[in-house]
């Protein structure tokens, strides 16, 4: 192989990176360190996690800039970093400077390099790392194509099934042009949009995609009245019903009603060999039951359901609606695995089937994570009952999904909530 | 219910962190006692300047206030010098 000297603009892009760079290095496991100069309650809120943890320290950037002392920001990073900073910071590592919208971390990153380290910027900063959409085959042929659309900082997972040139979306996520690209790319007319339950943890694109494309929205009627204000959406949408079955090009997806993680979760099956679970089962872990406000009520439902779940071929590939941990993604960053895979290594079925009724929901219910109090409104905004503009709606979807119990997470040695 | 100030800084349409490093310039140009009124349209800029004068040993965020007109927000802050 031939060694040569990195051209300029090799240079340039290793001194700012774009959120699908990366994502590639989260992925690949290369080791950097992150200097944050977020608040510390957003740094805490959504840190920057890759399949291991990224080591990290965090000081405000109005730390820098009053402690380090300058008229300009970028001299006073220099003083800061230098006086405040340096026994801290690796001198072996590469230093990704991180802030909230990639502007005040340019500064960073260039008063890192100015006093010799290797630094890059992180572009769009946080509010571009949580908005990066993700696309990866599952299966992809004329006959049957399975696209997995994540957003890799929330956790979220949403689905394209694709036949004979039809589509069908599952739980699409707040922003549409990765849908439209991509059925535009692969010259696909999407059929209908289906939402596997009504979500609290971010804001679905359900409703807008639908008509975007001009087909219809679908969400099973219980989880079209919220359930803490026990009021009815106000969106326009399609009575999703146990046992429907929507046709795609030469495939099935044939709906189950999972009641647990919400009264209207439904479940979705291509034959014996795609089950997109939605919040029920996920790679590690379980959905948590309390997020409608009755866990008590709720919990022996979920407990039931999955146990319906665990009846399904174990050869048929789980496709979730979430992960906790990048680290739960195969090598070609894909969060799927085939359900006896799952009854060994998932913390919630391995109890579920050890486990009575009553001592599973006992387990639900001791290990609830903290409660989002966000998720109320998020819940309420997919019901129509609340409209935020852009940049609320950003702050409501700030940092990683907990939609799982919490004990997959902690046992995977990630940082606790 | 509009605070009294004695210098305007017209920071609306910038980015992060240039609304707090000109307030910072400003109020070094101040006599003490004096208050500095800062608008901006960058949401951060709200938690920036509690925190900011949180650090800082001669200022006062005196008062915060969040206007919205036609959809776009803008955010004002009274900074004190106090020493």
């Amino acid at each position: 192989m031939l060694v040569r000297e990195p051209t300029m603009a090799e240079r340039l892009s290793d001194e700012v990176w774009s959120a699908g760079d990366l994502l590639e290095r989260l992925e690949r496991r290369d080791k950097f360190f992150v200097l944050d100069v977020r608040n510390r309650d957003e740094f805490e809120r959504f840190p920057l996690e890759g399949r291991t943890p990224v080591p990290a320290v965090n000081t405000p950037y109005f730390e820098m800039l009053e402690l380090g002392g300058k008229d300009d920001m970028l001299d006073s990073v220099v003083a800061y970093v230098e006086r405040d900073l340096a026994d801290q910071l690796p001198s072996d590592l590469p230093i990704l400077a991180v802030c909230a919208k990639g502007g005040t971390s340019e500064f960073v990153a260039q008063g890192l390099r100015r006093l010799g380290y290797t630094s890059a910027n992180l572009k769009g900063g946080m509010k571009a790392w949580g908005e990066h959409y993700a696309i990866r085959a599952l299966v992809e042929g004329p006959d049957l194509a399975i696209y997995q659309v994540s957003r890799p900082a929330r956790g979220c997972l949403s689905y394209m099934v694709a036949s004979a040139g039809k589509a069908i979306v599952i739980d699409p996520l707040r922003h549409l042009h990765p849908y439209l690209d991509l059925a535009r790319s692969m010259h696909l007319m999407i059929e209908a949009v289906i939402d596997t339950h009504g979500h609290a943890d971010h804001i679905s694109g359900g409703v807008a995609l639908a008509a975007e494309t001009g087909v219809s929205y679908y969400l099973h009627p219980y989880d079209a009245i919220h359930p803490m204000d026990v009021l009815p959406a106000t969106i326009p949408y399609e009575f999703l019903r146990q046992g429907q079955v929507f046709r795609v090009g030469r495939h099935e997806l044939k709906a189950l009603h999972i009641p647990g993680h919400t009264l209207g979760l439904v479940a979705f099956r291509l034959g014996d060999r795609y089950l997109f679970t939605g919040d029920s089962i996920f790679i590690r872990s379980i959905a948590r039951p309390d997020l409608g406000g009755k866990a008590e009520t709720w919990a022996p439902l979920h407990g039931r359901s999955l146990r319906r779940l665990l009846d399904l071929p174990g050869e048929i590939t789980v496709l979730p609606g979430h992960f906790s941990s990048l680290d739960e993604a195969d090598e070609a960053g894909r969060f799927a695995a085939s359900l006896d895979d799952l009854k060994n290594r998932n913390d919630g079925l391995v109890v579920l089937q050890q486990e009575s009724e009553e001592g599973f929901v006992r387990y639900l219910l001791e290990s609830l994570p903290k409660f989002i109090p966000e998720y109320v409104d998020i819940k309420r905004v997919n019901a129509g009952l609340l409209a935020p503009v852009e940049e609320e709606a950003a702050t409501l979807e700030l940092g990683k999904n907990v939609c799982a119990l919490s004990q997959a997470y902690v046992a995977s040695g990630g940082r606790k909530q | 219910m509009s605070q009294i100030f004695d210098k305007l800084l017209d920071a609306r349409g910038l980015n992060c962190p240039m609304p707090l490093v000109n307030a910072r310039k400003e109020i070094g140009k101040l006599e003490l006692g004096q208050v500095l009124k800062v608008v901006a349209t960058d949401r951060g800029s709200v938690a920036d300047f509690q925190g900011w004068a949180k650090v800082a040993k001669n200022v006062e965020l005196v008062a915060q206030e969040t206007e919205s007109t036609e959809g776009a927000n803008v955010y004002t802050h009274y900074v004190k010098r106090t020493a």
